[in-house]
């Protein structure tokens, strides 16, 4: 027994030795990232440590969340306080939503910070950002996640399959004079011409609806199937709207009625998939058969320099994106993609410096982006980046990450690319209500209740899988027994506050 | 000699204590210590300063019942009614049918066939809900499906099986016994194994036909069993099975006023608002209401017969 | 001694007719019970071209080995997981079946005077839970349990309802006289239990170690919760449901995530890809099963060919 004794002892102050020694190296902070694909980081995080270690004073560890897996992960850390995650992923629709979790006092409210340690990072993102980022949180208002330079605007876009739009006898520029309540001369030809198993318009239900009516999603309102809208100016994207700074209830206007009449004559006469009208199956079908080039008209939300993606490189049509109105920024879009310093970590300082370098310094944007030169990327005669096979090991979802803007332009973008992202971005017109977020706190029952309703109407009708002659008029008795004018009121009055 | 009425602490207690002690004391670290989180119900969580969880825990404020008034929505009763319905229906078709099951397989003399079905039996338990729905799609699905073909090569027009509620009792129903069936009468048959088969050539000797013995000896010998997984299937009648609900019709929203049962409301809730004070809520709901549950299915069997019952 | 065990089996079992029925009745039902996993290898086999241009099919239009070279390619990650599913099921069911047995067999002893005590403890917690977060806080924070493959196999290691199953099979098999006989034998307690007691509830072990190697076997959600660093413990259920999960979430938020999603998307196996998994899964806890099953059917025939 006593042998044993000393034994425990003896392992104990060895285990306090070391303790103390490890305490001289640098501490370490973590970072919880979303949607990527890492199955070795050995290599990146090596040479990233050797970099930041004078510039940040810590070293770094990566959780690589997965685009399934994050929501869960990052929720469980925050909410259990777990001091094991220092920065976490954040924007406007993942689970640990950037308004709600600030509010709550999860996120470290960072306007000291970046006042001491981030003049270079206030340098290196458009002043827009900031502002989008700015919120009423735990500790008022302020700055509470360092906010991403990516694609900052909204853009919805026909995806037309120009191979066959020429085979109906077409041109790219009678398509741009359509509006979608002409299309289906268009629809009606192609099945003549594919066959009866074609299905001619491939579309995401829920995207078509705001691009043919123009509503907007607001952010802080329900999260799979929105309720409420404001509407775009389809003219000039930051002028108001046709019915002026208001919220609505987008299901009960005469627009929603009229399109998801059409939608309903298109669905009836065979141009729409009936599996897109299914939840779980809607964007399988759309993804697979976009793959195939088996369609006519799409819809896409589109990003700067996506044609010249692989996703659309390999479809074997020529593709063309015809945008629906200029691109907006709204707050869903300037809150798409944050990194945020949880309130348990023990180290706020050096994460901090971390993601203002992180922003800031090409250096380690590339490295902790596009991996090692050498091992995962080399520079090509014209110093564009070209991936070697090593890159299936790392490849990190660029956007999630931070300003996107600072990295070299790789070989398949061209030379040039980041520079005509930018100037694109910097283009984009501001909707005049963009930073109004909704709190939904007061209304929570409300909108847990109008949820289930929508998402028992929405997408189908959206479809045009139901009648609306006979469902509509349920839908909209349903939406009002859960409560419906109570949560626009809600709305209303803080948007009226909020445009003051 | 005589034992006194008070019985006293023993060491044969003592040696079987240390036989319960790694569970009960992975029950108390595991299962009860997280049960101080219950207040979460009651609670407005948020993050508090310092941010550890159980200051978070301690200190937010209190709501009262304000978590629950999820309740309110007009689909409760939907809901409710939906899985009270399914559970009850199924509890009884899964016991008939897989003591029924058992029994055929405990009688067959072909060992090597009762061998082969048993196996066969099983293998819907290791498949797992999402992998079912692939193969309730391919007879229903709209464009590809084996029924809607059939129907377009009749000519006939082909039902929208995701958009119509009628046929989707029926569906549930087949794709639940399906999977449970087979599991639960392996457990049957399990229990009939361990019958002493002294008393069925003691039935034999008295002239019982095989039907008889099976009545006589058979089922009062697995009524434990039987009784045991009853109550519990009882305690869970307010908690459905989320897979099947969830992934077998698609997620699909015209199929809600039959498919809508409390664990989807809870996660399609949870999925949009994130309020954590709302699914422990709902947690404890469906807690309270099982254990009530329990209490009265085990009182009744108690009454019956006092061997049999949980407690 | 012949004649007189064919006058039993005459006795002892049904007629033929009753026979045939019976074989009907499970033959169809095992049928029906095989039939979807035998979809899933068709599927396994089916081109991408026929998912797309078809759906799932039992005839698909043209086959295809791809989703199985692209699961050997998976190469170490596979194996690796593999082997790990192998472990934590086999040190999982070992613990999980000791802990079980030991727990339930004093609450089938009548004289054990803290029986209903611990039944209650166990049982309670059947229908009370702490919750996801609370439960986390304590497995992470107190317990240690990340990163490890201890993180996989303690939060499953106990289950009341395989308890109450098992107290059952004490109840049911066990005769009462039989402990009565060995303590008053003067044998201890464990003795009892392991050389008395065991030998007779087989068949119920077999059932408890089936039910927990199916537990641990199909287990993904701990991982999910537990394991954020060490990719290198996971098991293969999981590989797979993160491929799935990654499909869902993309599906989900294409809207909100736009030309990203659509290029994540590319990247995500194909279904033929995710059913090959579904076959690596499935073949060798079936193959496991008639190990299990010798103990459950052993006494199979009691009530009818004896002997």
């Amino acid at each position: 027994m006593k042998k044993i004794l000393s034994i425990v002892l003896a392992l104990a102050l060895l285990l306090t030795a070391m303790s103390f020694a490890l305490a001289e190296e640098l501490p370490t902070i973590t970072i919880m990232f979303h949607g990527s694909n890492v199955t070795d980081d050995s290599a990146v995080l090596e040479a990233v440590n050797a970099y930041i270690a004078d510039k940040v004073g810590a070293k770094l560890e990566v959780v690589w969340g997965t685009w399934g897996d994050f929501d869960d992960k990052a929720t469980n850390a925050l909410l259990s306080g777990d001091t094991g995650i220092d920065m976490v992923f954040t924007c406007s629709w993942s689970a640990d939503e950037y308004n709600t979790y600030a509010k709550n006092g999860y996120f470290v409210k960072l306007d000291d910070l970046i006042a001491e340690y981030g003049a270079d990072l206030v340098a290196a993102i458009p002043e827009s950002l900031m502002q989008a980022a700015t919120i009423e949180g735990a500790e008022g208002m302020g700055i509470y996640a360092v906010n991403g330079f990516k694609d900052t605007a909204t853009q919805n876009t026909w995806d037309v399959n120009v191979t066959l739009l020429n085979e109906l006898g077409y041109t790219l520029d009678d398509f741009k004079a359509m509006s979608f309540y002409d299309f289906g001369e268009l629809f009606a030809k192609a099945k003549e011409l594919k066959g009866d198993a074609f299905y001619p318009f491939l579309v995401e239900p829920m995207v078509l609806e705001r691009m043919v009516t123009g509503s907007i999603i607001v952010a802080g309102d329900s999260g799979s199937t929105n309720l409420l809208s404001l509407y775009l100016n389809q003219d000039d994207v930051s002028a108001e709207g046709p019915e002026g700074n208001v919220i609505l209830n987008k299901f009960a206007t005469d627009e929603y009625r009229k399109f998801v009449d059409k939608m309903r004559e298109y669905y009836e006469a065979g141009y729409v998939d009936p599996s897109l009208a299914v939840a779980e199956t809607s964007n399988d079908t759309r993804t697979n058969t976009q793959k195939t080039g088996e369609y006519l008209i799409g819809t896409q939300s589109y990003a700067f320099g996506y044609e010249y993606s692989a996703d659309v490189l390999d479809r074997g049509i020529e593709v063309a994106f015809v945008p629906c109105t200029d691109p907006y920024v709204d707050t869903t879009a300037s809150q798409g993609a944050m990194v945020a310093i949880s309130t348990a970590s023990e180290h706020p300082v050096e994460s901090f410096k971390f993601l203002a370098l992180l922003n800031s310094d090409p250096t380690l944007m590339t490295l902790l982006n596009y991996g090692v030169e050498g091992i995962h990327y080399n520079l090509n005669a014209d110093g564009l980046v070209e991936f070697t096979d090593e890159r299936a090991n790392y490849s990190p979802w660029t956007n999630g990450m931070g300003n996107v803007t600072i990295l070299p332009d790789t070989a398949a973008e061209g030379a040039g690319f980041r520079e005509s992202f930018k100037a694109y971005y910097a283009g984009a017109k501001a909707i005049p209500a963009l930073g109004y977020v909704f709190d939904n706190a007061e209304v929570a029952n409300e909108m847990a209740a109008l949820g289930t309703v929508a998402a028992q109407y929405a997408l189908a009708l959206d479809a045009g899988a139901l009648d609306p002659e006979t469902t509509l008029p349920d839908f909209l008795a349903a939406l009002d027994a859960a409560g419906m004018q109570t949560y626009l009121d809600a709305a209303n009055a803080q948007l009226a506050a909020y445009l003051g | 000699m005589k034992v006194k009425p008070m019985r006293r602490w023993s060491w044969k207690d003592f040696w079987l204590i240390t036989m319960v002690l790694p569970g009960a004391i992975w029950l108390l670290l595991i299962r009860y210590l997280p049960m101080l989180g219950v207040v979460i119900a009651f609670k407005d969580y948020k993050a508090q300063k310092p941010n550890t969880f159980w200051n978070n825990l301690m200190k937010s404020k209190w709501v009262g019942l304000k978590n629950f008034a999820f309740l309110k929505s007009p689909a409760t009763v939907t809901m409710i009614r939906n899985t009270l319905l399914y559970n009850g229906v199924w509890i009884v078709l899964v016991l008939v049918l897989a003591v029924t099951l058992a029994v055929m397989m405990s009688e067959l003399k072909n060992r090597f066939a009762a061998k082969a079905y048993q196996t066969m039996m099983f293998f819907p338990y290791f498949l797992s809900w999402v992998v079912a729905s692939y193969f309730v799609l391919a007879f229903l699905d709209p464009t590809s499906g084996m029924i809607p073909s059939i129907q377009k090569s009749l000519g006939l027009k082909p039902t929208q099986f995701y958009m119509t509620t009628t046929w989707w009792p029926l569906i549930l129903t087949i794709s639940n016994l399906w999977k449970n069936v087979g599991y639960s009468s392996v457990l049957y048959l399990a229990a009939i194994t361990g019958i002493d088969t002294t008393l069925y050539e003691a039935a034999a000797v008295d002239g019982a036909t095989k039907r008889q013995q099976v009545w006589h000896v058979t089922l009062p010998g697995i009524r434990p069993m039987i009784v045991i997984l009853l109550i519990m299937s009882v305690g869970k009648i307010f908690n459905a099975d989320f897979g099947l609900f969830y992934n077998v019709p698609q997620n699909s929203g015209p199929l809600y006023p039959v498919t809508q049962v409390i664990d989807t409301y809870v996660y399609n809730t949870y999925a949009n608002t994130h309020n954590l004070g709302m699914s422990a809520a709902a947690g404890l709901l469906q807690s309270v209401v099982g254990c009530v549950c329990i209490v009265i299915t085990n009182g009744v069997v108690r009454r019956i017969d006092a061997e049999s019952s949980l407690f | 001694m012949n004649k007189q065990q064919k006058n039993q089996v005459a006795l002892n079992a049904f007629g033929p007719g009753a026979q045939a029925l019976f074989h009907i009745v499970l033959g169809l039902f095992a049928l029906a019970c095989i039939v979807p996993f035998l979809f899933v290898i068709i599927i396994s086999f089916t081109s991408e071209d026929s998912i797309r241009q078809i759906g799932y099919s039992f005839m698909p239009l043209s086959w295809s080995t791809q989703a199985y070279s692209y699961v050997f390619q998976l190469g170490d990650a596979l194996w690796r997981s593999y082997f790990n599913s192998f472990l934590i099921t086999v040190v999982g069911t070992v613990l999980s079946v000791a802990i079980c047995v030991l727990y339930s067999y004093p609450l089938y002893r009548k004289d054990f005077k803290y029986r209903n005590f611990f039944n209650f403890l166990s049982f309670f917690t059947m229908i009370f839970g702490g919750g996801l977060v609370p439960t986390f806080v304590v497995c992470k924070t107190l317990l240690g349990l990340s990163d490890n493959y201890a993180a996989l196999i303690v939060p499953l290691l106990f289950s009341p309802f395989n308890v109450i199953v098992m107290r059952t099979f004490f109840q049911t098999t066990v005769p009462r006289e039989l402990i009565e006989a060995s303590t008053i034998d003067g044998a201890g307690e464990y003795r009892t239990l392991l050389q008395i007691v065991l030998p007779v509830v087989k068949p119920g072990i077999a059932t408890i170690a089936l039910l927990n190697a199916l537990a641990f076997w199909n287990e993904w959600f701990l991982s999910l919760l537990y394991i954020t660093k060490n990719m290198n413990v996971i098991p293969l259920q999981y590989l797979l449901m993160r491929m799935q999960r990654n499909a869902d979430f993309l599906a989900k938020n294409s809207a909100m995530l736009g030309a990203d999603a659509a290029q994540a998307a590319r990247n995500l196996p194909s279904q033929s890809l995710k059913m090959a998994l579904v076959v690596f899964i499935v073949v060798p806890i079936a193959c496991a099963y008639p190990f299990f099953q010798r103990y459950v059917v052993a006494g199979l025939t009691v009530g009818s060919v004896k002997g």
